[in-house]
């Protein structure tokens, strides 16, 4: 009795041990089903591979290979293409209904449309954009992202579409102080850990305070542990200035130019076909016309 | 001033919403955990070796780990190293692997305190019942676990406080509990941008939170004060 009892109960353990695996096991299931699906239609698709799966043993590989590999069979089997954000106005923000929109939030409802999927926004904590995306939790990053050698080499990325410059913030009373990049060299310089800003700082070989995002950069100056931090210039005309929450910060000089790009898993086809989905809305005039809507027109790049 | 009270509707029902899913994972974990952390104790209790062993381990793998990085595993592992992400990109799928990971850390921990908490018990009344013939089950549940309850309380109502205030972890799998919710007004959300006070401001929703809880304990304390 007593035996049974602790067998039962080592049974019980060994469930809760892999209630992950066990739960992984149910959804496995439906993605297993796709996974199947997915080889179908590939194997339907793509007459040409057909010569390749007759060769038994390793077209199993092959072809789930195949198929793991295209981006855009794996989107459009699940429907969606979820694209990693963060609340970043003029590119990816909420209205008044709390619907996405913003530049580049129009821009991804439009390609999702010309790939015949859904579109779905979810928020993300920056810092893991590459596990997000490696995780096949999101899709792609499309959110106004700088295109550094750090996010060519862990992403592919499209074509740059937005001109962007990393510009420092400091305190409106000593801003005339800052107006060259020499005259920096005595600061506490924030900068957001992993962006593009801390790249430039570093360049110039001065010393900087690595803070997690942006927002938390400003607010280094503010609450004065930081004379002064380097953020997107786009981002310095929202938040800085008359009428924000940071009224007494203002921004002089740009230490850089840079551009945005959206990032996609390495390998993806989806790349190709966003370079060349930005070639025609550019050509036709629909780009711009987004462009205007959020007032970013002028950072445009042509396709 | 006037922009403050401009901000404030806004950044309350935004806290709100945060707050919500705060306390959504937090009775998760609570309904998740209290009964799996009893089944740890008694593998960690057990006569059967292999079986306490593993129970141990297992405890000291969740307890001598980072919750945070906890996190981090349930949520990208499956996708990054299975190639399967089963949790998927959307709220929902991050909130079940936010509460897996909160309910698997938390059972450990209270684990531990039932453990102590049954332990600690005199041999006497659980005697008492063998002599009247009643079975291992009937001792546990009508003689050993009341007075378990009654002794872990102070302990329990420590972790159940901590867990109120862990919950703002699972913002590293971007959960968009009450500090994200008061950080997206640092970068700017619905109009608000590089507003600092609505982060400070989610301590008073802790706050009040944990009051409660102390009330509700100090409650449960003294109705249990049937015996010494």
């Amino acid at each position: 009795m007593k035996k049974n009892i602790a067998l039962m109960l080592a049974l019980l353990m060994m469930a809760s041990l892999t209630a992950c695996s066990s739960s992984s096991d149910s959804t496995s299931d439906t993605t297993a089903a796709e996974t199947v699906a997915e080889t179908d239609s590939e194997t339907t698709a793509a007459e040409t591979e057909a010569a390749e799966i007759e060769v038994s043993e390793e077209t199993t590989a092959a072809e789930s290979a195949a198929a793991e590999d295209s981006d855009l069979v794996y989107i459009q089997e699940k429907g969606t293409l979820v694209v990693g954000i963060t609340d970043f106005e003029p590119m990816d923000y909420k209205d008044a209904d709390g619907n996405w929109i913003g530049f580049d939030a129009d821009m991804a409802t439009a390609f999702a449309e010309s790939l015949g999927v859904e579109v779905e926004f979810v928020e993300i904590d920056w810092d893991n954009k590459i596990l997000e995306l490696d995780g096949k939790t999101i899709d792609c990053v499309w959110n106004g992202m700088t295109l550094t050698s750090e996010v060519t080499s862990s992403m592919d990325c499209s074509n740059a579409y937005c001109n962007n410059a990393q510009v420092l913030i400091v305190s409106s009373d000593v801003a005339d102080q800052y107006q060259d990049t020499d005259s920096l060299a005595d600061l506490t310089i924030a900068v957001e850990a992993g962006s593009a800003g801390e790249e430039v700082v570093t360049e110039l070989g001065i010393a900087t305070t690595a803070v997690s995002s942006q927002a938390d950069a400003l607010m280094e100056i503010a609450a004065g542990t930081s004379d002064a931090a380097v953020i997107d210039a786009l981002m310095a005309a929202a938040m800085v200035g008359e009428g924000t929450g940071y009224e007494d910060l203002t921004y002089t000089i740009s230490l850089n130019s840079e551009e945005y790009g959206v990032g996609f898993r390495i390998g993806s086809d989806l790349v190709e076909l966003l370079n060349e989905f930005f070639a025609t809305s550019y050509a036709d005039g629909s780009m711009l016309e987004i462009a205007e809507t959020y007032g970013v027109q002028a950072a445009l790049i042509e396709q | 001033m006037d922009l403050f009270f401009e901000q404030f509707p806004i950044v309350i029902q935004a806290l709100n919403t945060g707050f919500l899913q705060t306390l959504k994972l937090f009775f998760v974990t609570l309904i998740g955990a209290l009964p799996l952390g009893l089944l740890i104790s008694f593998g960690s209790m057990s006569r059967f070796r292999p079986l306490s062993t593993l129970s141990r381990v297992f405890v000291w793998v969740i307890r001598g780990t980072p919750l945070m990085i906890q996190l981090l595993i349930v949520y990208y592992f499956p996708g990054l190293v299975l190639g399967n992400a089963i949790w998927g990109g959307g709220e929902t799928g991050r909130f079940l692997a936010a509460s897996t990971a909160f309910i698997i850390n938390y059972a450990c921990y209270f684990s531990e305190i039932y453990r102590g908490g049954i332990q600690g018990i005199p041999i006497g009344p659980t005697e008492a019942g063998l002599v009247l013939g009643m079975t291992r089950s009937q001792i546990f549940f009508k003689i050993t676990l009341l007075q378990m309850i009654k002794r872990i309380v102070p302990p329990m109502s420590n972790e159940i406080i901590s867990l109120v205030k862990d919950t703002s972890l699972a913002r590293i799998i971007a959960l968009q509990e009450i500090i994200w919710a008061g950080q997206s007004f640092m970068k700017g959300s619905q109009g608000i941008s590089g507003a600092i006070w609505p982060l400070f401001f989610t301590a008073v929703y802790y706050l009040a939170a944990n009051g409660l809880l102390t009330l509700l304990f100090g409650w449960i304390e003294r109705k249990l004060d049937y015996f010494r």
